[in-house]
């Protein structure tokens, strides 16, 4: 299983709509860093308004996906995470606190442009 | 479904099974939204400890009832070589395979009751329990 | 019960009915929406409930008296009238047994029928107050809880929530899932959450504060904490609880400002 990985401008869009298992996780991990190489993203948009679930495995493989792409000269930005998501990531003691996040997509963009003005 | 439900853990794809038992039997015993996400979790912290320490083990679910409140006990099983110092295992933040260590502290905070039970060089057994507010 | 006594007493149903109202007169509703009239028909409704329950046999099962107690406590009429009303009705009867002539066993007798027969009754009447009692309590409990918390929408992308009260764990969890599922309803960019109203910030309180900003963070929007009193920064100091990582104002107005700074809005006054 493979997540599409999209291109817009400098930014690369990827929406996540499949359950995360740990290949796909790590497979996306890899897909993505290419791509930036690739195509010389500057910024990188992660929507995960359908995932229901994040466990400390996903957690840290996201964690560790916004680090490395930083080292990349991309910035990653997560959005759409859900209330119930957002609460179990507390419950386990992952805050994430260095990631930048939005509610959505189209802020995430915004949130991307600031940024990279800035 | 008074009765255990099952899952045999040997590979990642079964963490994804399980915690989709998880899931659905959350749902159907009436949990909402957010406590369906926590045991969903807490499956598949404990499937995948199974599955990276102790090669394979199984997951087990079964609704509960106790003095009029109804819940979701999740039994994780395995003859692995067992945990030494459970004291340490449950900090936040230990690890011995470069993971968060976020794991078995984490379930302990997502469920109501949490017990863990070990016996070097003979396995691991952990109960946790999410009563239904 | 003897089939002598009962018909003796429904034949007195007049006098028996005259004395009776005459001694729970004084219990009132509470409801100002009572009249005089519909309080003549509750007392006719109680009255004949209990002469039927004298001539058609035991009615405390089959849900008649429920539906009674129910409309009685909803019309805010007092427990005691339905207590007094029936004291009052055992009392008249066996006054008016024992005036009639008859033996002493057999009034002793009597008095014991009597008992036994209002027995179920108030039985039922403890019973049905006592889980109407703990239904309103357990209603009122969460309803406390619920309300306690609301996040307000003020402008756009803006919201407030006012924490009010002592927070425990149990509430902790409930105010964090209505700011999360506010954030997502509004799409709130900024959350002012306000402790003015909470007496006493220990470390667990401060816990659980850095954990909602925590997790209203991680669903992309920002946690302004504000409210914050003298008392308040000084046991959060020398508690030694970091909250340097989420902005923090005094004052709600100054909150405010910075939230509008933030979502790039600003208030102009129309000349
Ligand atoms: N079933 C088990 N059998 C043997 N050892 C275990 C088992 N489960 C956990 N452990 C040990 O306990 C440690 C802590 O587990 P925990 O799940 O908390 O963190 P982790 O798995 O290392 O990282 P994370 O879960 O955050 O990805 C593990 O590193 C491992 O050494
Ligand atoms: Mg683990």
């Amino acid at each position: 299983m493979r997540i599409p990985i999209l291109k817009l401008h400098e930014y690369l869009l990827i929406t996540i709509q499949v359950e995360l298992d740990d290949q796909t996780a790590l497979q996306f991990q890899e897909d993505l860093l290419n791509k930036i190489h690739d195509t010389g993203a500057k910024g990188v948009v992660i929507d995960l308004t359908s995932v229901d679930m994040i466990d400390s495995f996903i957690a840290k493989v996201l964690g560790d996906v916004v680090r490395m792409s930083k080292l990349m000269g991309a910035q990653v930005v997560l959005t759409g995470i859900q209330p119930a998501v957002a609460i179990t990531l507390i419950d386990l003691g992952i805050s994430m606190r260095e990631v930048p996040t939005a509610l959505d997509l189209e802020q995430g963009l915004d949130k991307l442009q600031l940024e990279l003005e800035g | 479904m008074d009765i255990q439900s099952c899952v045999e853990v040997c590979n990642e794809w079964d963490i994804v099974s399980a915690r989709q038992l998880g899931r659905n039997m959350a749902k159907e015993l009436g949990f909402g939204n957010v406590d369906q996400a926590r045991i969903t979790t807490a499956i598949s912290e404990l499937a995948r400890n199974i599955y990276l320490y102790a090669g394979s083990g199984k997951i087990c679910l079964e609704p509960v009832e106790q003095m009029g409140r109804k819940g979701l006990r999740i039994i994780a099983v395995d003859n692995g070589p067992g945990i030494r110092d459970i004291r340490k295992v449950m900090e936040d933040g230990y690890t011995t395979s470069g993971g968060l260590g976020a794991g078995l502290p984490g379930v302990k905070r997502l469920m109501d009751e949490f017990t863990i039970d070990s016996t070097i060089n003979s396995g691991t057994e952990i109960l946790a329990t999410k009563w239904l507010r | 019960m003897n089939a002598a006594i009962i018909d003796m007493i429904l034949n007195k149903r007049m006098e028996i009915d005259g004395l009776w109202s005459e001694e729970i007169a004084d219990y009132k509703s509470t409801n100002r929406a009572i009249t005089p009239y519909m309080r003549e028909q509750l007392n006719n409704e109680f009255l004949s409930l209990l002469f039927n329950h004298i001539s058609q046999g035991d009615i405390s099962a089959d849900g008649t008296l429920e539906r009674f107690f129910d409309k009685v406590l909803r019309a805010n009429m007092p427990l005691e009238y339905l207590t007094q009303g029936l004291q009052s009705f055992r009392r008249i009867v066996l006054e008016i047994i024992t005036e009639e002539d008859i033996q002493k066993d057999a009034a002793f007798e009597t008095y014991r029928e009597v008992d036994r027969w209002m027995d179920p009754i108030l039985n039922s009447v403890v019973e049905n107050s006592s889980r109407l009692w703990e239904r309103t309590v357990s209603i009122q409990k969460s309803a406390l809880l619920e309300l306690s918390a609301p996040l307000i929408p003020v402008f756009q992308h803006i919201s407030v929530m006012p924490l009010i009260g002592t927070i425990d764990t149990e509430r902790a969890k409930l105010i964090m899932e209505n700011l999360l599922e506010g954030v997502i309803q509004y799409r709130s960019q900024v959350v002012l959450i306000d402790i003015t109203g909470v007496p006493v910030v220990d470390t667990m309180v401060a816990h659980h504060i850095i954990q909602a900003a925590d997790a209203v963070r991680l669903l992309g929007s920002t946690c302004i904490l504000v409210g914050i009193r003298p008392e308040i920064a000084q046991t959060i100091v020398s508690l030694g609880i970091d909250l340097s990582l989420f902005p923090t104002k005094s004052t709600l107005q100054k909150g405010m400002a910075k939230a509008l700074e933030i979502t790039n809005q600003q208030i102009v006054n129309e000349k």
